[in-house]
């Protein structure tokens, strides 16, 4: 039973966007997922636009004094199990703007974050790398046990190893090419 | 004494899983031929091609957690999604599938009516639970709903009405057993209006006004989580099945075909479900090459122009069945 609910999850992420005050690069990038030289629906990943229907929340740029409250509500208004992705250098740390007098910061300082995807914009293979790679952690290793299936509750970040992206060259969808690691 | 050949019908094969993997088995046709026209691939992963892909967004959704807004009217906000997913496959039961219906009974007189009633309370459902869910979004959908299938449901029955009249009888069993002649040949104009207005009726392209999301979000769904989104997306999902199953029924001959070999179920089930395809494939083509028009335009082309037409196709109907058709075919 167990199993089954795992590989549905995994099968079929419903994503939210949320912009929190991105300069609108990274969710090109985004959106450039659905096109269809990406097509992300191979992976059962739909833009749903209703919170209430999201599983992901895809999260880009960094967090302002204004926008904190409302990620926060956009974030609780989700449905357990949930995650966030945060992407782009804005997102994971607050980028160039971090320290700024209207910047809270990295998304991580308002929700948890499970998975960054850094890049300033990352690549929408990368993107993409980084949702498929969060979903497949949730299907346990075969001896651990299934404590793994749940998202973080804390505000702790799971993967913090934003210095490799190595998207490949061509514009071709690769996965492996990319090095975001997420671990629980 | 219980029936257990009945339970089974009523279970398994032509009753709720046969109906359920009919669905499911629909809805990853539409998704892939949206994509296709689209020139995407659609879903991949899940399964041979992806064709578990609507199961595992099934599962998914049944095993999420479940929030009920605090302004949500919560009865009808609870109930009102899987009455409206019962009364579907309720509805399909009296469609003969293997060559009886369901209650392997060859229903009765009127039930044409009857099942077309049920779809229509199926849609008055959806748009209560809309309606409860007090989501201003939610709201203004569920008002366009309202007023959309009110309005396309007197034209459906009408067009309804035309295999009826030439068959001369209201029994869906009969109405389809009785074509040797497909009705499509017959009455063709009534097969084309029929399928324009099963589109409306299903809010589907052009006349998805009810869940445009452009404007309302995510429709009358907006609210809705876990199961009860689940309960929602199934009923989409059964009343485009059944909607592709009544034009089966009234329009191409329904389950019956040549049967070859073996068990006459078979033959009617398999040509049963590739008529549904066809059909299914047509109003995706339809849904995915259209744009959406505006409230006022669906409402305005309702009244203006299809009530109308319904209206004259019966009259041509009564006609040609009084005068014309008895001297040619029947």
């Amino acid at each position: 039973m167990t199993n089954t609910t795992t590989w549905a999850r995994v099968k079929s992420p419903w994503v939210l966007h949320f912009n929190s005050g991105a300069c609108n690069g990274c969710d090109i990038e985004i959106v450039a997922l659905l096109t269809p030289k990406y097509d992300v629906e191979r992976f059962g990943v739909k833009l749903e636009p209703s919170p209430r229907h999201a599983d992901v929340l895809l999260v880009t740029g960094c967090v302002t004094q204004q926008c904190a409250e409302r990620l926060k509500r956009i974030y609780d208004q989700m449905p357990q199990p949930k995650f966030v992705v945060a992407i782009g250098a804005c997102a994971c740390s607050g980028g160039v703007f971090d320290g700024n007098y209207n910047v809270v910061g990295g998304v991580d300082k308002v929700i948890p974050v499970t998975a960054y995807i850094p890049g300033c914009p990352p690549r929408p293979e990368a993107i993409l790398d980084g949702v498929v790679k969060l979903l497949n952690a949730l299907n346990p290793p075969k001896q651990k046990k299934q404590k793994q299936l749940e998202p973080p509750k804390e505000t702790k970040p799971v993967v913090s190893e934003p210095e490799v992206i190595v998207p490949s060259q061509e514009a071709k969808p690769v996965i492996e090419e990319t090095k975001t690691n997420v671990k629980q | 004494m219980i029936d257990f050949t009945l339970i089974f019908r009523i279970l398994v094969f032509p009753g709720f899983t046969f109906i359920l993997l009919l669905t499911l088995f629909c809805d990853w046709v539409e998704r892939k031929i949206e994509a296709r026209i689209q020139n995407r691939v659609g879903p991949l992963v899940a399964g041979p091609a992806g064709i578990l892909q609507p199961l595992a967004d099934l599962i998914k959704l049944l095993t999420k957690e479940d929030i009920e807004p605090r302004d949500a009217k919560k009865t009808v906000f609870k109930i009102a999604p899987i009455l409206a997913f019962a009364f579907m496959v309720f509805a399909l039961c009296f469609v003969p599938i293997d060559g009886a219906s369901v209650l392997s009974t060859t229903g009765f007189n009127g039930d044409l009516i009857v099942i077309l009633t049920f779809s229509t309370i199926a849609s008055f459902l959806l748009f209560l639970s809309g309606w409860a869910s007090c989501n201003p979004y939610g709201t203004i959908s569920s008002a366009r709903v309202l007023t959309q299938f009110l309005g396309y449901d007197i034209p459906l029955f009408l067009f309804a009405l035309t295999p009826a009249f030439i068959a001369g009888t209201l029994s869906i069993f009969k109405i389809a057993s009785i074509q040797t002649i497909p009705f499509i040949i017959l009455a063709p104009w009534a097969f084309v209006l029929f399928i324009i207005t099963m589109q409306a009726e299903l809010e589907k392209d052009p006349f998805d006004v009810p869940d445009a999301e452009s404007e309302l979000v995510g429709g009358l769904e907006t609210e809705f989580t876990g199961a009860k989104l689940a309960f929602l997306h199934l009923t989409r999902d059964v009343q485009i099945v059944f909607g592709s199953a009544l034009v089966v029924e009234l329009f191409l001959g329904g389950p019956y075909g040549p049967v070859f070999f073996g068990l006459p179920a078979f033959w009617y089930t398999l040509w049963f479900v590739l008529k549904l395809l066809a059909v299914v494939v047509l109003t995706e083509y339809i849904t995915t090459l259209f744009a959406r028009l505006r409230i006022d335009q669906v409402l305005s082309a309702n009244w203006k122009i299809v009530l109308p037409a319904s209206i004259l196709s019966l009259m041509l109907t009564v006609a040609l069945v009084t005068w014309v058709y008895p001297l040619v075919v029947l």
